[in-house]
């Protein structure tokens, strides 16, 4: 490697220092609000005082809570499904089609990404006003598989470009149909890729709030659109527990992604 | 292979054009059951275009498939039952070594006890039953074309196409698997159909040599025949060495053909087709058909044909003696001597030989842009 650490001498130093710092930096929000949701402190004062569970036991005890957690884990997963279950044909459709557009197709698939989150959620507030599905579990697993369709397309489609039609093909001569040598042989050689775009589209919706705030009715509320909703009225200890939990359930998630990979690597 | 085996395989007046070009340019081979034929060709002549249709993955633009007699254009290629080894590595790679090479029996809902038989029998045949539990990735490239061959046989197609299986292996183990699939086409009768564009491994496999040229099949033989009887300039330039010296046509006669080299020099050679007094050819002579000689007299009668030469360079090469000579008109060419090469052994560069041939060995072609293909 041109760029190797072991040749760079002290300078090295610096850079571990800056990379140590850069971490630190990104995680100390994460660090204080986790301290904080086992702070004894009504007033979120720092350092905590003393150390509690209180605030995890009021948050399980509160039936709100833990309707907004099952609404959002729920969304979540038809989110994931449905992320899964539409970006597979699609990305089919981009890798192996030959179709006139294809190029431009792939583009548009991406748009979602690029369109601030805002926008959309006015937009999407407006078309769902006539259809009636504001405030719908619908309405929501909708407004969040737009912003989870694209990540799972890319997951895809890298996949799938990565896999040699040659062995589907070479399924095929050996006396699959196409659809078999499609489940049994291209399938499970692009797992990876497709758990990673079921992951991403969970967590995409896990911890979306902007469309959440826009979809969301009194009655149905997901985990982050609960915790705008209360932060408003006051600051309690127990947003600081939601949150750990929220991270705490991101964060398993992405290690279940690590393990899946380090699992399937030969 | 004997002439009397039946035809198995025949291709009739093969078309494929995508879009302004034309892969396959009407082919048409008849392949006998149990033969070994190969497809020779340089890269884009068309040699996978063919095998793909014959397996099914390409529908052709005009002709016809036939195995048996019967028209296989409308039965997909799963339905074929036909053994196919790929250029890439195509193991699946989720798959154990034992399952890869279990998949076709599974996808034919065969009893497991009789998949496991199959399985076993098949790896022994590649010699890699150690192997049963490994992971594609955990192979050499040489292995995983093994297992490839295993997977494509354990079905028992009567019909095994394999698409240049071995380009990515380096030249040692290229002969290796060469033996082994010359075993087992000698063990199993099966039916081949391979595409190279190795000449040396052409020559090494086949029954018969299919030569490929921009979609058209320009001959078809054993090696010998390719060899000895060369249908043009292009086939005697792709198998084996050759020398093409410029001539023009004299006269001909039944046998030979007369032929002026550009130093005013009359030689002769065969020739299969008829050539206009007058006209551009090309003689074409192998390199172990020359001799080199003192003087002007040849080793006998025979040696019917002469020019000088100046000799350029030796090389010793254990088992011949290989020499570049120059003609009169700045031509460079290539002699390889075998046996008597003593008597010439201590001419050095730039003595002035007699180069000579029999008349028999040569061939006459027509002037073609193949009349330059390389020397391979
Ligand atoms: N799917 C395809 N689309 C367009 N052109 C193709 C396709 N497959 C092959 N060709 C063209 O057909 C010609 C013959 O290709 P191929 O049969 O692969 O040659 P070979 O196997 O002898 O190298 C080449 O010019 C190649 O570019
Ligand atoms: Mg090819």
């Amino acid at each position: 490697m041109l760029l190797s650490l072991n040749r760079m001498g002290p300078g090295r130093y610096a850079l571990y220092s800056i990379g140590v710092l850069v971490a630190l930096f990104l995680l100390f929000p994460i660090l204080f609000i986790a301290l904080l949701s086992f702070g004894s402190s009504q007033w979120l004062q720092f350092p905590p005082p003393g150390w509690t569970l209180k605030w995890y036991r009021d948050f399980f005890d509160d039936p709100r809570w833990i309707a907004a957690i099952l609404t959002s884990l729920k969304v979540g997963l038809c989110v994931m499904a449905l992320s899964i279950a539409l970006g597979l044909p699609a990305a089919f459709a981009l890798v192996r089609g030959s179709f006139p557009g294809r190029v431009a197709l792939r583009a548009f698939f991406t748009s979602p990404m690029i369109v601030p989150i805002v926008i959309l959620a006015i937009a999407l507030y407006a078309v769902f006003l006539r259809l009636g599905l504001n405030g719908t579990f619908i309405g929501f697993v909708a407004a969040h598989l737009i912003l989870a369709l694209p990540f799972s397309i890319i997951c895809i489609v890298n996949a799938l470009e990565g896999f040699d039609e040659a062995i589907e093909k070479a399924a095929i001569v050996c006396g699959a149909s196409k659809l078999e040598a499609i489940c049994r042989i291209t399938l499970p050689s692009i797992r990876l890729g497709i758990f990673a775009g079921a992951l991403f589209s969970f967590l995409i919706s896990w911890d979306e709030v902007v469309l959440g705030i826009f979809m969301a009715s009194p009655s149905l509320q997901t985990l982050p659109v609960k915790m705008w909703t209360t932060l408003r009225q006051d600051l309690s200890p127990v947003i600081a527990a939601a949150s750990t939990l929220l991270i705490v359930v991101t964060m398993a998630v992405m290690a279940l992604a690590a393990f899946i990979r380090r699992r399937s690597e030969p | 292979m004997s002439s009397t085996a039946p035809v198995l395989v025949s291709i009739r007046d093969l078309v494929k054009r995508f879009g302004p070009t034309t892969a396959v340019d009407g082919v048409s081979l008849d392949v006998a059951q149990g033969e070994f034929l190969t497809f020779l060709g340089s890269s884009g002549s068309g040699k996978t275009t063919t095998l793909f249709i014959v397996a099914g993955f390409e529908d052709p633009t005009g002709g016809d498939v036939l195995i048996d007699g019967r028209s296989v254009l409308s039965v997909a290629p799963n339905k074929r039952n036909i053994g196919m080894v790929f250029q890439r590595y195509t193991l699946f790679p989720h798959l154990s070594v034992f399952d890869n090479v279990a998949f076709p029996l599974a996808v034919r809902r065969r009893p497991r006890h009789e998949i496991e038989q199959a399985v076993k029998e098949t790896l022994a045949l590649v010699r890699l039953e150690e192997f049963a539990a490994r992971k594609p990735g955990q192979l050499s490239g040489g292995q995983q074309q093994r297992v490839a061959l295993a997977r494509a046989l354990v079905y028992k197609p009567r019909i095994l196409l394999m698409d240049e299986p071995l380009a990515a292996l380096d030249k040692k183990l290229r002969e290796e698997i060469q033996i082994e699939i010359r075993r087992i086409h000698r063990e199993l009768g099966v039916t081949i159909l391979y595409v190279t564009h190795d000449q040396e491994e052409a020559l090494r496999l086949s029954d018969r040599i299919a030569v490929f040229s921009h979609g058209r099949v320009v001959q078809v033989g054993s090696g010998a025949d390719l060899y000895e009887r060369p249908a043009d300039a292009f086939v005697a330039g792709f198998i084996g060495n050759s020398n093409f010296l410029p001539a023009r046509v004299r006269g001909v006669d039944a046998e030979r053909t007369a032929v002026e080299l550009p130093n005013g020099a009359v030689v002769a050679g065969r020739t299969d087709s008829a050539l206009a007094s007058g006209g551009e050819a090309s003689l074409m002579i192998r390199p172990e058909k020359l001799f080199l000689v003192n003087g002007r007299d040849a080793p006998d009668a025979n040696y019917d044909c002469r020019v000088d030469v100046t000799l350029r360079d030796s090389t010793y090469l254990g088992d011949s003696l290989q020499r570049e000579v120059v003609t009169p008109w700045g031509q460079c060419l290539m002699v390889r001597q075998t046996g008597d090469a003593e008597a010439l052994s201590h001419a050095g560069t730039g003595a002035a030989l007699t180069l000579c041939w029999h008349s028999g060995d040569a061939r006459v072609f027509r002037k073609t842009a193949g009349s330059s293909a390389p020397r391979s």
